[in-house]
């Protein structure tokens, strides 16, 4: 479980750009929230915080009851991210990258490579695994980086925009696995500005305006609480405008 | 806290070595340099020392008006130099450098000898050939030589011990072993030597540092339970064996080149054996280690592969300026330039090259400064790894 409490962190020389500013979410075992607001809203910071990159200025945040800046390493071994970066080797192949990842989490021998085999069949990317990674599209590379992240099975997954640059296919292939997740008992935190992924794919909305929560709740809450008749219209009224959103 | 794990530094090595040894044309680069660069020059100056010797053991000379004074003439036909007549012009194509030298001789030279005047003689050259330097010594130098002999037998005549025209005399006892003449090859084989060891790990450290972060590879890397204390000891493990690789590659080059190139007849001023090679990587080793430390803390704080580059080639320029500054040093060196990393390796590789074993004292203390460097390079890069600002940008 992902726990954030009036978290806060700024950027510049006076510290001027309020990046994220007082967020406070629960992310629940066994379901997919989802963070979505415009481009800017803060939601790669507010990742990057839990991801124990970027260090708070104010707030707390815990995973699993482990507080990101007092033990950042405990936290790292329970967390898979993908992030807004996801460079892959691309001079190693698919399962070299991905052993890579698993070797720095302690991982070895037979079991990395029987839990490497598992991920590359749910993915269906087992026929390219052992060519460089060079000659990888959009969509292989993205696989390849989420087979990375959830290599040492972890607890709670963060994921940056991970449709990013995906057709159709693939975003179908990477909801059902997600889902999949969800139903394992995983924490799943999602970062999107593409309101329809948010809305097929989470529980949990949490909307995300200038570094501040806007509204939290399922699709129908939403709705209801805006008075609108579609989710659409809702996330316009609740933002203000529906400005870097796309539907 | 969590405690370095040497497994992990391991895993990190491994993979930035694979990563390197499959960049097909960082390899290829690294060994034409390595094995071209330094063993193709030494040819070309060991050629041009052997025709330098050439020119010295059978000089040609051509002569203006040798008809004005026979005896030279006829001395320096007795020391097996070759009189030659003088072209016409022979002024321009001296300064053309179609000719080393000419012996000009006076057309009063008989008369003024006959009325007890000296003799005048021009020698004409262009001193800023290197190339005639040898044949301009020579002709000098015999000049001199019929002079003294002159002299002498004049002395003599007049019943006069010639000591009294000469009052010193000049004993030269030369000495340098066979190997410690020939020092532009000395310094060349010593300078491409402490260069492999510069150079080896630069692409590697650039591709593991500022590469990844330009590769967006860097972010989710920091997002394991690496510490950067470990990245930084991985990454610089990797660029080391990379380094050390390369060094290995130009030695063998030297090696193989002084002993089975077909080299000029001259006697080869100086051994690059076994025992020299051994003796230039236990020199060197400092610098294999030190070097990437440095490299990878520069690329570490370059945004963008061609930022990193920008300042690493200036890094790479002092380092490089240092053995030539000391080349050209008359005085002997001061003693605290070998607690200077590069300074003190390149003064102990021309010892090596003299033949002399290494004192182990100052080997000791070529070490101790890279050591210490070594160890805060690898501090830094850790503290760099480990802000923020290397993931979101700002400074």
């Amino acid at each position: 479980m992902i726990v954030v409490e009036g978290l806060a962190k700024s950027f510049g020389r006076r510290g001027e750009v309020k990046a994220v500013d007082g967020v406070s979410l629960t992310a629940a075992d066994g379901a997919i929230t989802g963070l979505l607001g415009p481009n800017g809203a803060g939601k790669t910071t507010l990742l990057r915080m839990l991801a124990t990159l970027v260090v708070p200025d104010a707030g707390r945040a815990s995973v699993d009851g482990i507080d990101v800046a007092r033990d950042p390493h405990a936290v790292r071994r329970r967390i898979g991210v993908l992030s807004d970066a996801r460079g892959l080797y691309l001079r190693l192949t698919g399962r070299e990258n991905i052993r890579y990842y698993g070797a720095l989490h302690g991982l070895a021998g037979a079991a990395l490579a029987a839990r490497i085999d598992r991920l590359l069949d749910t993915l269906g990317i087992g026929p390219i695994a052992d060519r460089p990674a060079q000659g990888y599209s959009q969509g292989e590379r993205m696989k390849v980086a989420i087979a990375r992240a959830l290599v040492h099975d972890p607890a709670a997954i963060l994921l940056d925009e991970p449709t990013n640059g995906l057709d159709i296919m693939s975003t179908r292939a990477l909801r059902a696995l997600l889902s999949g997740l969800a139903a394992e008992g995983k924490c799943l935190l999602f970062s999107s500005h593409v309101m329809q992924e948010v809305a097929a794919l989470c529980e949990r909305i949490v909307i995300l305006g200038h570094g501040r929560v806007v509204a939290t709740g399922t699709a129908p809450e939403l709705i209801a609480r805006s008075g609108q008749a579609t989710l659409e219209e809702a996330f316009v009224q609740l933002l203000g405008s529906g400005e870097g959103l796309v539907a | 806290m969590s405690t370095l794990s040497g497994a992990r530094i391991a895993t990190i090595a491994r993979k930035e070595m694979v990563d390197t040894f499959r960049d097909r044309r960082t390899m290829l680069v690294m060994f034409l340099t390595a094995i071209a660069a330094g063993p193709v020059l030494l040819l070309l100056v060991l050629n041009l020392a052997a025709s330098q010797a050439e020119k010295a053991r059978e000089l040609r000379l051509p002569v203006a008006g040798r008809e004005h004074a026979p005896a030279l003439i006829a001395f320096l036909e007795r020391q097996q130099v070759t009189i030659l007549p003088a072209p016409g012009g022979f002024e321009e194509r001296i300064r053309k450098g179609e000719l080393d030298v000419v012996l000009d001789i006076d057309a009063a030279f008989g008369a003024d000898v006959a009325q007890g005047k000296a003799g005048t003689v021009r020698l004409v050259y262009d001193r800023s050939r290197d190339r005639a330097r040898a044949s301009i010594d020579q002709a000098e130098a015999l000049l001199r030589a019929y002079g003294r002999e002159w002299g002498r037998g004049r002395l003599l005549l007049r019943g006069v011990a010639p000591q009294v025209g000469l009052p010193l005399t000049i004993e030269a006892r030369d000495l340098a072993t066979p190997q410690s003449q020939g020092s532009l090859v000395l310094f060349l084989v010593a300078f491409y030597g402490l260069f492999a060891a510069v150079v080896g790990g630069m692409a590697a450290a650039l591709d593991t540092t500022a590469g990844e972060r330009e590769r967006a590879s860097l972010e989710p890397l920091l997002t394991t339970p690496a510490l950067p204390l470990e990245l930084a000891t991985g990454k610089w493990l990797a660029v080391c064996a990379l380094n050390a690789l390369a060094v290995l590659v130009t030695l063998s080059g030297f090696y193989l080149t002084l002993r089975f190139a077909p080299l000029p007849t001259i006697g080869i001023p100086f051994l690059f054996g076994i025992a020299e090679f051994a003796r230039f990587v236990v020199v060197l080793v400092p610098l294999i280690l030190l070097i990437p430390a440095i490299l990878v803390w520069f690329g570490c704080r370059g945004r963008t592969f061609k930022e990193a580059q920008s300042n690493v080639s200036l890094l790479l320029f002092a380092i490089s300026i240092l053995p030539v500054v000391q080349m050209f040093m008359q005085r002997k060196e001061p003693d605290w330039l070998g607690w200077v990393p590069v300074s003190a390796q390149y003064a102990l590789l021309t010892r090596a090259l003299r033949g002399e074993a290494l004192p182990a004292l100052e080997l000791a203390q070529s070490y101790a400064v890279p050591a210490l460097l070594t160890a805060g390079a690898l501090l830094l890069v850790a503290r760099l790894l480990s802000r923020e600002s290397v993931v979101t940008g700002s400074r």
